[in-house]
């Protein structure tokens, strides 16, 4: 008996350890592929806010990593800024920490002629399982939505994951985020928007079925980080798009 | 012999099919069937899975002690599952995406414990590994042809390729987790029509 329990465990502590070894191997030697492949993804989907094609119109193929790095670097620009002073920050100043903290919050934007054309921002909060990441992009006017996207979510597939799908981000498209020069509460409307408001409303779009506290985040989160941006887009506001070239240096 | 081991890939592909006779897995194959490609790339994962399993099982069946024997297999299929998936999150980022969950959701698939249970833990190496493959095989193609049901009746396409131009008028039930109970019931009821001398309790 003594000798049959020796055996059992000795031959649990090697499966054990085997098992860990292996997958500590796999999970060290993939580990930077996956990293260059969330990278790629996070940059796929800026450009999706931004409204580009990121599928060959020929082959319906997604579009290479190099393609996607490329109109990433010859059309979009990332700036900084700080949420405290609503300033622009200098390239030599952003620090990993303070984006971390989101004392510091990027900014991309779509440059076209050598002016900004549409801007865009991280926006994330918690959904109903897990945090959802996405971009929202905004036209030159840096109210009307260009375009939204979600790359990360744990949202019940079906349900609360439907936010990744078309139908509902191509809604935002058009959609308003101040109303009389001040920002406004978005609306994610459970039943439809042409229910509660028949004359229609520039600040909402209509929920998903079975989604209602996803919808709730998703409102709220992206009204929030706009309130935060505004401060900034102010000053963009005021002093032109173009203001934000003279500071590129590129 | 030949014909024996034979016996054992075919089998599970329609007389001992595991979906449509055992009526195991069926989770996945609800869930992950709305478009034939992440239909594939699941049954693909399930398939090295289960085979894999059922090989590295099979290999140290004579030294498993029983009193920790389903331990053992659930730690050897946890293992691989954790490793397809880191794979497929490496070389098929979009696609990893889209599964989410359910490549995780194999370490409790039935039919990779089942099979682990049934078969491999009594059977040599070589012989477990062929009923992995046709269990496997046999996985594949039920969820290949509920796929196909789906896309086409729901999206008018197949493996993404546009089917019937613009005029094409789909089944919104298809695509619903509904469509698939119902595209599901009715493969399994063929397959039962046809395959008259199945055991049934």
């Amino acid at each position: 008996m003594q000798q049959a329990d020796r055996q059992l465990i000795r031959f649990a502590l090697t499966i054990c350890l085997s098992c860990s070894i292996i997958l500590s191997a796999v999970a060290a030697g993939l580990r930077d592929r996956q990293e260059r492949e969330s990278e790629l993804d996070r940059k796929r989907n800026v450009l999706l806010a931004f409204g580009q094609e990121i599928r060959d119109p020929d082959t319906g193929r997604r579009l290479s990593g190099e393609v996607v790095e490329s109109i990433f670097t010859s059309n979009i620009r990332e700036i900084f800024f700080d949420v405290d002073t609503g300033e622009k920050v200098p390239a030599d100043q952003v620090s990993q920490q303070a984006l971390q903290d989101r004392r510091q919050r990027p900014l991309f934007f779509w440059e076209e002629d050598g002016r900004p054309v549409r801007f865009a921002f991280p926006t994330s909060g918690p959904g109903l399982w897990a945090p959802i990441y996405g971009f929202l992009a905004l036209e030159s006017d840096l109210n009307t939505i260009a375009g939204i996207t979600f790359y990360r979510h744990g949202e019940t597939p079906g349900l609360g994951g439907e936010i990744e799908r078309e139908w509902f981000q191509s809604q935002f498209v058009g959609q308003r985020m101040m109303a009389d020069g001040e920002p406004v509460q978005f609306q994610v409307i459970q039943g439809g928007v042409s229910g509660r408001y028949p004359d229609g409303n520039p600040h909402a779009v209509d929920g998903i079925s079975g989604a209602t506290m996803t919808g709730r985040a998703v409102a709220e989160f992206i009204s929030e980080d706009f309130k935060t941006y505004n401060s900034f887009f102010e000053r963009i506001r005021e002093a032109g798009p173009e203001s934000l070239m003279v500071s590129m240096n590129i | 012999m030949a014909t024996a081991t034979h016996k054992i890939v075919t089998d599970p592909l329609s007389d001992n099919n595991p979906i449509t006779i055992q009526v195991l897995g069926i989770c996945s194959a609800l869930a992950v069937t709305v478009q034939v490609e992440t239909a594939l790339v699941m049954s693909i994962a399930l398939t090295v899975v289960v085979s894999c399993s059922n090989l590295l099982i099979s290999l140290m069946r004579n030294h498993i002690p029983s009193r920790i024997r389903m331990i053992v297999e659930v730690s050897v299929i946890a293992s691989l599952v954790i490793v397809v998936d880191q794979v497929l999150r490496a070389f098929f980022f979009e696609l990893s995406r889209q599964l989410s969950i359910f490549v995780g959701l194999i370490i409790t698939n039935c039919i990779v414990m089942g099979r682990a249970e049934a078969f491999a833990i009594q059977n040599p190496p070589g012989k477990s590994f062929m009923d992995g493959l046709g269990n496997g095989l046999g996985y594949s193609a039920i969820l290949l042809l509920v796929a196909s049901a789906r896309e086409i009746l729901g999206s008018g396409s197949w493996y993404g390729i546009d089917l019937f131009g613009e005029n094409f008028v789909s089944l919104g039930v298809a695509v619903l987790p509904p469509g698939a109970f119902l595209i599901l019931g009715v493969i399994i009821w063929i397959q039962r029509t046809v395959t008259r001398n199945f055991k049934d309790d």
